[in-house]
């Protein structure tokens, strides 16, 4: 890092030298003080947006979740944690829950693992494989309202290709959309035919940036190619891994417009998942208090979780 | 030297991520494209009145509309798609073409909870439609929060007779002698069966008379091959595609309901919860199965009957490969129900008053008895005017289409939906949900009817309020 910071910048550097990185970081910007009308010029037009999208609606929903309110009516009555009390009593948000985590271990899990295998695959030098990597990533740059109706033909047990595939095995297939839990296995396997094109993406470029003199280093040592996988790739890909896991967790918390399509949220609550559950609350069923104050909650989980990785990633992945 | 990855590097790619992800969900929401509303009177009298359109008309410059030449423009919302959608943008077409005074501009919301939905944002935000189509189980909730325009003295205004209307339909949309939904494409469910396949099992060629003699006919219906069900005798509809509007007159015809006007529920007494044990011993024993589409199924030959709503005649008909018979609905061991359904037309309040003319002209003319024969021999709805029911062209379609017969005669025989499905926002998925545990997930009725009954009851509440504060008891 310091090899390209010259030595009168290091002297200065040393002698604000101090234990907490972002005190170093305002006393070096206060020292610079001609950079700030340049910096707010910069950030302003983005914290504006940041402002009227999404601290103020976030604020106006912490409100809202105090309140009973069906979105029409003038008067909105004021319950307290009312709205909190019977979310966490009630059972249908228990499913939700539960539902949440199956989707989210299935979604994370699958696209990090399935786009690394991809990856690994599309690292080699073999001919067409431009056309494979482009092939893979395709469905990622597909809308999701049409990537769904793709599949729920796909997946009809009567003429879907599925079905054709099943009866050549001599066996019929389920019906996938309208069974109480395969179902979300088939939303998972959607959204993950959909996303994996983005972790393998990622991870190609992690490992073309893998210095191959570690590789060469590692094979004079008398590593084989499972060692040098285990000891040389997957450490060296540990920042990628870290920084998709806490993407994808959190875009699989935001998924919505496949499960919309495929199953909205069904059979029954089968595949309502978090999200799904707020916008059901808030503009189907019009209780605005309890859909904000599911929201308030999400909010608080994702915070939760998002901390843990970024904690957990700074004791296990090494960023040299 | 390639560049690395550092902690502060990944640090910022994830905040950016969040905040573009963030972004992308704000700017999701999907935008309607409704009238302005008036400013309260701050737009002045449009400066050319060739160009002035009702929208931008402020309430205090009504000679605006009676400049000659000079259109209003209507936004209306509805929710018809395929074969009815077709039939809508025909009767805006024809009411376009009909005269110049009133320019109907009409946009598909979606079906009827997203046209609600849409409305409901609409609200919030002060951008509605003039006119809007509401469902049997939607407009009450509008009605509730006072923003539905009271019409009588528009009807008594163009000299319409309000009595003309089939009684149990405009009744349904009267609230203490004041109309504020007047019915449109109204329905009723309607027993559908498939001839050419009755024809093979040997069936006399009309539908079962009751539930008993159709499960006695079951197994003449239902095909197997190598273990596998491959045809059904009935199909039974998803929460979405409103199983708790089918499941309706059957629990009336085992003698129950699913709550009394007064909101008290009722849904988890003996009665309805035996008639949701033969859905679910339909479902068990094979010969009925749940599906997202009952129509496709039906149409496809997956199931050869199902009960479903007169709208989906016109599109039965058009892609069925065989003969189609409609009948009246199976009787129960406690003997005929039926109720009906669909949706009506409704004005928003707070317009200025020359909008509310033009909207109420193209709902005038909508319900008219010339134009509610043609809109229910292109789809499959009822005829809302009585003399069209009984003019000559209409007695002589029915003689052609003996299908188009059923719904018609049906109605008299049907009453009013219970309170818990039509009159709690979002009753109807409560209880469609409930149904789905039944039909899809095979739990037993009597605790799912009990879950639904608290739902419901919780969800009551509010609307007994809101109820007692808008009409005053």
């Amino acid at each position: 890092m310091g090899r390209s910071v010259d030595v009168v910048e290091q002297e200065r550097v040393a002698k604000l030298a101090t234990p907490s990185g972002s005190r170093e970081l305002s006393v070096d910007l206060r020292g610079r003080l001609g950079d700030w009308p340049l910096f707010v010029l910069f950030v302003t037009p983005n914290l504006l947006l940041l402002i009227v999208f999404t601290y103020w609606p976030l604020l106006y929903n912490a409100y809202l979740s105090l309140m009973q309110w069906d979105l029409i009516s003038p008067v909105k009555l004021f319950v307290g944690f009312e709205n909190y009390r019977f979310l966490l009593e009630d059972n249908e948000f228990r499913e939700v829950f539960r539902n949440t985590v199956v989707f989210t271990v299935g979604t994370v899990g699958g696209t990090v693992i399935l786009g690394l295998l991809f990856a690994l695959l599309l690292d080699q030098p073999l001919r067409g494989i431009a056309l494979a990597r482009g092939v893979v990533f395709a469905p990622y740059v597909l809308s999701g309202a049409a990537v769904a109706v793709f599949w729920i033909n796909m997946l009809n047990p009567r003429f879907g290709v599925v079905a054709q595939v099943a009866s050549w095995l001599g066996t019929v297939s389920p019906n996938w959309l309208n069974h109480p839990q395969l179902a979300m296995v088939a939303v998972i396997l959607v959204y993950v035919w959909k996303n994996v094109g983005f972790t393998t993406i990622v991870y190609l470029a992690g490992l073309q940036r893998i210095p191959q003199e570690l590789y060469e280093a590692a094979t004079v040592d008398g590593a084989g190619i499972v060692e040098r996988f285990r000891y040389v790739t997957l450490p060296q890909l540990g920042p990628i891994t870290l920084f998709l896991l806490v993407v994808s967790t959190i875009s699989s918390f935001q998924a919505f417009d496949l499960i919309k399509v495929l199953t909205n949220g069904g059979p029954v609550n089968a595949t309502t998942t978090w999200l799904f559950y707020i916008w059901e609350q808030g503009f189907v069923a019009f209780n605005a208090g309890r859909a904000a104050a599911a929201a308030v909650l999400l909010f608080v989980f994702l915070a939760v979780i998002s901390f843990l990785q970024v904690r957990m990633g700074e004791r296990r992945v090494s960023y040299d | 030297m390639p560049e690395r990855l550092t902690r502060r590097r990944v640090l910022l790619l994830t905040l950016g991520g969040l905040s573009g992800a963030a972004l992308l969900a704000a700017c999701g929401q999907g935008q309607a494209t409704p009238t302005p509303m008036p400013a309260g009177g701050s737009a002045a009298p449009s400066p050319t009145p060739a160009q002035a359109s009702g929208a931008t008309a402020s309430p205090t410059a009504p000679a605006v509309v009676k400049t000659p030449g000079s259109t209003v423009k209507v936004v209306y919302w509805g929710s018809f798609s395929g074969v009815l959608g077709e039939a809508e943008q025909g009767m805006v077409k024809r009411f376009n073409e009909s005269q110049n005074e009133v320019q109907v501009d009409y946009q598909y919301q979606g079906n009827y909870e997203e046209t609600a939905q849409k409305l409901t944002q609409a609200l919030a935000a002060g951008t509605t439609p003039d006119i809007v189509l509401l469902s049997d189980v939607w407009w009450f909730k509008f009605y509730l929060n006072d923003v539905l325009l009271p019409l009588n003295d528009l009807f008594a205004a163009s000299q319409i007779d309000t009595k003309d209307y089939v009684d149990p339909l405009i009744e349904e949309g009267t609230r203490k002698e004041v109309i504020y939904w007047v019915p449109f494409a109204r329905s009723t469910p309607l027993f559908y069966y498939n001839k050419q396949v009755w024809q093979e099992a040997g069936l006399p060629d009309r539908g079962p008379k009751t539930w008993q003699e159709f499960t006695e006919w079951v197994p003449k219906l239902v095909k197997t091959e190598g273990g596998k069900t491959v045809r059904y005798a009935f199909v039974h509809p998803s929460a979405a595609s409103y199983i708790a509007w089918l499941f309706q007159p059957v629990v009336w015809q085992w003698g129950g309901r699913y709550s009394d006007p007064d909101f008290t529920i009722r849904i988890q007494e003996d009665p309805a919860v035996e008639a949701g044990r033969f859905y679910l011993a339909s479902v068990k024993d094979g010969w009925a199965v749940g599906s997202k589409d009952i129509v496709a199924e039906f149409v496809n030959g997956a199931a050869v009957a199902m009960m479903a709503s007169t709208a989906s005649l016109r599109g039965i008909l058009k892609s069925a490969t065989f003969p189609v018979g409609t009948a009246f609905l199976p009787e129960g061991p406690k003997g005929f129900g039926c109720c009906t359904g669909g949706s009506g037309l409704a004005i928003l309040k707070n317009k200025p008053k020359e909008i509310q003319q033009a909207a109420f002209k193209y709902l005038a003319f909508a319900t008219a008895p010339e134009h509610t024969m043609w809109w229910s021999q292109n789809t499959g709805y009822m005829p809302v005017r009585k003399s069209a029911t009984a003019s000559q062209e209409m007695q002589q379609f029915y003689q052609q289409n003996p299908n188009f017969k059923t719904a018609v005669e049906q109605l008299p025989k049907t009453r009013p939906q219970d309170a818990a499905r039509v009159w709690i926002p979002n009753g109807d998925q409560i209880i469609g949900k409930g149904l789905e545990r039944v039909t899809v997930q095979f739990e037993d009725p009597a605790t799912v009817f009990a879950d639904v009954a608290a739902t419901l009851t919780r969800e009551a509440k509010p609307v007994v309020e809101q109820l007692k504060r808008r009409e005053g008891y």
